[in-house]
């Protein structure tokens, strides 16, 4: 999950596909993720790993690393 | 005046008297009389609004969380609310512009409604609940006590200024008891000063002297307007981050951790950046329960990156006041979102890391909020 977490994200939305993420990189509070590209983050999750996050979970607090996606993933 | 020394009095009253008790859940009845004490005081029809909307609210919560047909309950609860907001925020508007729009045609009826008082928070509390039951219905909120609901909907610290918190954080709050540490009265202080601060010197200084430039503008050259509407920029963020910060200081004073509202929003290098920053909780409102499930219902680029962030904003605007310009104002802020999103999504090749090019970035991004606030005033 993680993996795949991460490539989607430098893939969809870092400018520089060689720019190196972590798992505990900031995503959102850094302003690398807005909220357009929750959405289809969001979508992503639906289809690749069957979860459904609501988006009050999305925020840049609780969803804002992959390892906190990866989280709120398994809540869910 | 909301924050005067009426507040300071049951604010202090209130803690002594939260603090004295053993139990959390007397806390929180505590809570809830000096919350219904100083609603009532300020708007004796709020009272009774208040009330009611908890009641209703909290049946469908209720509904949506055992019965099994969450939809219907959820949608059912979602437009009573909204058409409670409707009623008494926007019934004026409506009607005023109906009747301007059918001036023109001869011997058309006006509409004339009995003019009803705008309940004091009355669009903070639709909005709390719009999401309480939309997070039951998520299954993210679960059944709670009627205490914690009320306390939630009614709590005086964030009532009229808010921000707009949540009850899945508010709640575990109210669930334990707490423990009095010094920290608190600390941290409550310095943040309740540093609000009146920016509220009572800064935005009220700056006031004193834009606001005639408004009452008179055509007495005024350009430069001077612009100059007071550069000054209405910082007052307007200085009123409003001040009260938040009063209202988070007041809320630490019982050991409760309400969520920030502001994190230096004129200092961001674009709009989308600027909304995550700006009256958070009710740009992370209008996020989660209109622009992701209005993200949804289009499949079309134009709608996503368009319609969504228009619609989702003259929402955001409208909730405001009851005025156009208000509406005027989101539209503004939604067509400068969608337009950084294309920008950024098919004509930027890169981010700028030039300390010039965002230092130019910060500036345009603050003079675009600006003169946003041109339908402000």
């Amino acid at each position: 999950m993680k993996e795949k977490l991460i490539e989607f994200i430098k893939s969809e939305y870092l400018e520089n596909e060689d720019s190196e993420i972590t798992e505990d990189t900031k995503l959102i509070s850094s302003g690398l993720i807005d909220s357009f590209s929750l959405v289809s983050l969001q979508t992503y999750i639906e289809k690749e790993f069957g979860k459904k996050i609501p988006a009050p979970k999305i925020t840049a607090v609780s969803f804002d690393t992959v390892k906190q996606m990866i989280e709120i993933i398994n809540q869910f | 005046m909301l924050f005067g020394l009426t507040f300071f009095g049951l604010l202090i009253a209130t803690a002594i008297i939260y603090w004295i008790l053993p139990y959390q859940k007397s806390r929180n009845i505590v809570l809830i009389i000096s919350s219904f004490a100083f609603i009532g005081y300020n708007d004796i029809n709020a009272l009774i609004v208040v009330i009611c909307l908890s009641v209703y609210a909290f049946l469908f919560g209720y509904f949506i969380e055992i019965k099994h047909n969450k939809k219907l309950f959820h949608r059912i609860g979602i437009i009573g609310l909204i058409f409670v907001l409707v009623i008494f925020k926007y019934s004026g508007l409506l009607t005023n512009t109906f009747n301007q729009l059918t001036s023109f045609i001869n011997d058309f009826p006006k509409i004339s409604i009995y003019k009803l008082f705008i309940p004091l928070g009355i669009s903070y509390i639709t909005f709390k609940y719009i999401s309480y039951l939309t997070d039951i219905y998520w299954n993210i909120n679960k059944e709670c006590s009627f205490i914690n609901f009320l306390l939630y909907g009614s709590l005086f610290t964030i009532f009229s200024a808010g921000p707009i918190e949540r009850f899945e954080r508010l709640n575990p709050q109210l669930e334990n008891k707490l423990q009095f540490q010094s920290e608190y009265i600390e941290k409550s202080f310095e943040r309740i000063v540093f609000g009146l601060a920016k509220k009572f010197i800064i935005a009220d200084w700056i006031g004193y002297f834009a606001s005639p430039v408004w009452k008179n503008s055509g007495d005024y050259s350009l430069e001077i307007r612009s100059l007071a509407l550069l000054g209405f920029s910082i007052q307007i963020y200085m009123d409003f981050s001040g009260y938040s910060d009063i209202a988070i200081g007041s809320s630490k004073l019982f050991g409760l951790s309400i969520m920030e509202n502001f994190n230096f929003p004129y200092f961001k290098s674009n709009i989308s950046q600027f909304w995550r920053s700006w009256h958070i909780s009710l740009s992370d409102w209008i996020r989660d329960y209109i622009f992701f499930p209005l993200s949804k219902m289009g499949k079309t680029k134009l709608w996503f990156y368009f319609f969504v962030p228009v619609i989702a904003m003259g929402i955001c605007g409208i909730w405001h006041g009851a005025s156009w310009n208000f509406l005027i104002w989101g539209i503004y802020h939604g067509v400068g979102l969608s337009f950084y999103q294309i920008w950024k999504k098919y004509l930027r090749r890169k981010p700028e890391t030039n300390i010039f090019f965002k230092s130019l970035a910060i500036v345009s991004t603050f003079t675009f909020v600006t003169i946003g606030w041109i339908w402000f005033i």
